[in-house]
């Protein structure tokens, strides 16, 4: 009798051993599940805000391009053509792809210290994603396939040239979002000034920036 | 543990097998409870399901205004091209345009390229302490990208969504955006460019160094293959020019 109780002790003892094994390993398995569902409530408020920002966005674009086509079916009507139309829209993706210089209100971002290309590249992401319109590092402006490389003797090259330190960052958009966006706390200047200790970050407000257009890239 | 257990009759072994279902189910429950009140907060019980309903519904809201975008974009191209009082100036005008919206990533691309596949570790066992290096970032997406411009690519696409100037990859919790668009693992990027040079790129073993040992060690889904007659869509989003003027 004491041996079998003995027994079943010792199958309980592993069974809750199996039993927590099976769990653990359902969990860790768990992880890798991206889902919504596995978010937390901040995470996404703040993709929600990201995701209605968007959908504004393409709903004023849509708003302006139906104004577009009726005024150029106007014009086409009225035997005007629609060299108004195709000449705003021209200017427009002029802009939108760094073929011309451009002027805006914005903020400026200078790095005076140490720093490296990916760092440069994912400041550039943010500008993007905060809403910049035309950014541009020292004098040199980023377009839509501008790349980021680091050279031998510490400069940071934009689409193959060097850039020596300490390097200005300009982004043409809203300066209050743009501003917020990247000094927010846990914001990716924050983030900077941890991993970059002895570098120095100022983040301004700019009522007017003048920055050149895009020299094809030299390879 | 195993070879712990002494030696039964047969009989007394059957004692303790009938114990064996209910410990396992006990252990289970023990643990999965325990595991459940580590990790979900009273926030994300009450709120988390109407924060998920309201995301989705909105992605699929951007996903409808996106193609009545693309839809305006073609129709107003269509007015300008078949305008029969087209001049001489308009017509230069109109090829411009064209040149510029190609340039732009607003028409669709066809060619030869590599296609990369990043993913997250699957059926790998991984140390907590790892899951972190196991699977894939946001900045394995800009490193990625960057790498491919470098390369030469001329057009490229992250799961169909084209990227242009103003595209941006950003991540919240573990969900990523590529154009404010909502993403999740595996990554396709299709690139369309000179392939020896785009894979000598990301050959090269000074390149994307981090990802490749990852890959390595943590098993990190990252491949990239020689592709012929990839298809890179049209950017559908919108064109933000507000701030800045033209000089």
């Amino acid at each position: 009798m004491v041996r079998t109780n003995r027994g079943a002790i010792w199958a309980a003892i592993i069974a809750l051993f199996l039993g927590f094994a099976a769990v653990t390993q359902v969990h860790s398995q768990e992880v890798y599940s991206r889902s919504l569902n596995l978010e937390t409530p901040s995470s996404l408020t703040t993709l929600i805000a990201n995701l209605s920002e968007t959908n504004n966005e393409l709903r004023n674009e849509i708003f302006d391009l139906r104004r577009d086509v009726s005024d150029a079916r106007d014009s086409v009507a009225n035997g005007k053509g629609t060299l108004t139309e195709a000449q705003r829209q021209l200017l427009r993706l002029r802009v939108f792809s760094a073929q011309s210089a451009v002027f805006g209100p914005g903020i400026s971002i200078k790095v005076d210290g140490a720093f490296d290309e990916r760092a440069l590249s994912d400041l550039v992401n943010e500008l993007r994603n905060a809403g910049a319109e035309a950014i541009a590092v020292n004098d040199v402006r980023v377009g839509p396939k501008s790349y980021f490389t680091g050279t031998a003797d510490h400069l940071i090259a934009v689409d193959g040239r060097p850039l020596r330190g300490p390097w200005t960052v300009r982004a043409i958009g809203s300066p209050d979002v743009v501003y917020v966006a990247m000094t927010r706390t846990g914001g990716i200047i924050g983030q900077f000034e941890l991993i970059y200790r002895s570098t120095h970050f100022a983040v301004t407000k700019e009522t007017a920036l003048d920055l050149p257009a895009q020299v094809a890239a030299a390879r | 543990m195993v070879t712990a257990i002494p030696a039964r009759p047969p009989r007394k072994l059957q004692h303790s097998l009938v114990l064996l279902v209910p410990a396992v189910l006990f252990g289970l429950l023990v643990t999965l409870q325990w595991r459940t009140q580590a990790e979900r907060s009273e926030l994300s019980v009450r709120y988390n399901t109407p924060l998920v309903d309201a995301a989705r519904a909105l992605q699929i809201e951007q996903d409808k205004l996106k193609a009545d975008l693309a839809a305006l974009r073609v129709q107003l191209d269509e007015i300008q091209r078949n305008s029969s009082t087209q001049t001489g100036a308009e017509r230069e005008l109109q090829l411009r345009i064209d040149e510029l919206r190609a340039t732009a990533g607003l028409t669709p691309l066809s060619g030869d390229g590599v296609a990369i596949q990043l993913d997250d570790a699957r059926n790998v066992s991984v140390s907590a302490r790892d899951v972190d290096r196991s699977i894939c970032h946001a900045t394995d997406l800009t490193d990625i990208l960057n790498t491919a411009w470098k390369g030469g690519a001329q057009a490229l696409a992250v799961n169909d969504e084209r990227i242009v100037n103003s595209s941006s990859v950003y991540c919240v919790g573990s969900t990523i955006m590529v154009n404010g668009t909502l993403m999740s693992p595996p990554f396709n990027i299709n690139v369309i460019g000179p392939q020896n040079a785009l894979l000598g790129a990301f050959d090269d073993p000074n390149q994307l160094q981090d990802i490749k040992q990852r890959r390595d060690v943590q098993g990190l889904g990252f491949r990239v293959t020689r592709a012929s007659a990839i298809h890179v869509p049209a950017y559908s989003g919108a064109l933000n020019v507000r701030y800045a003027e033209p000089r």
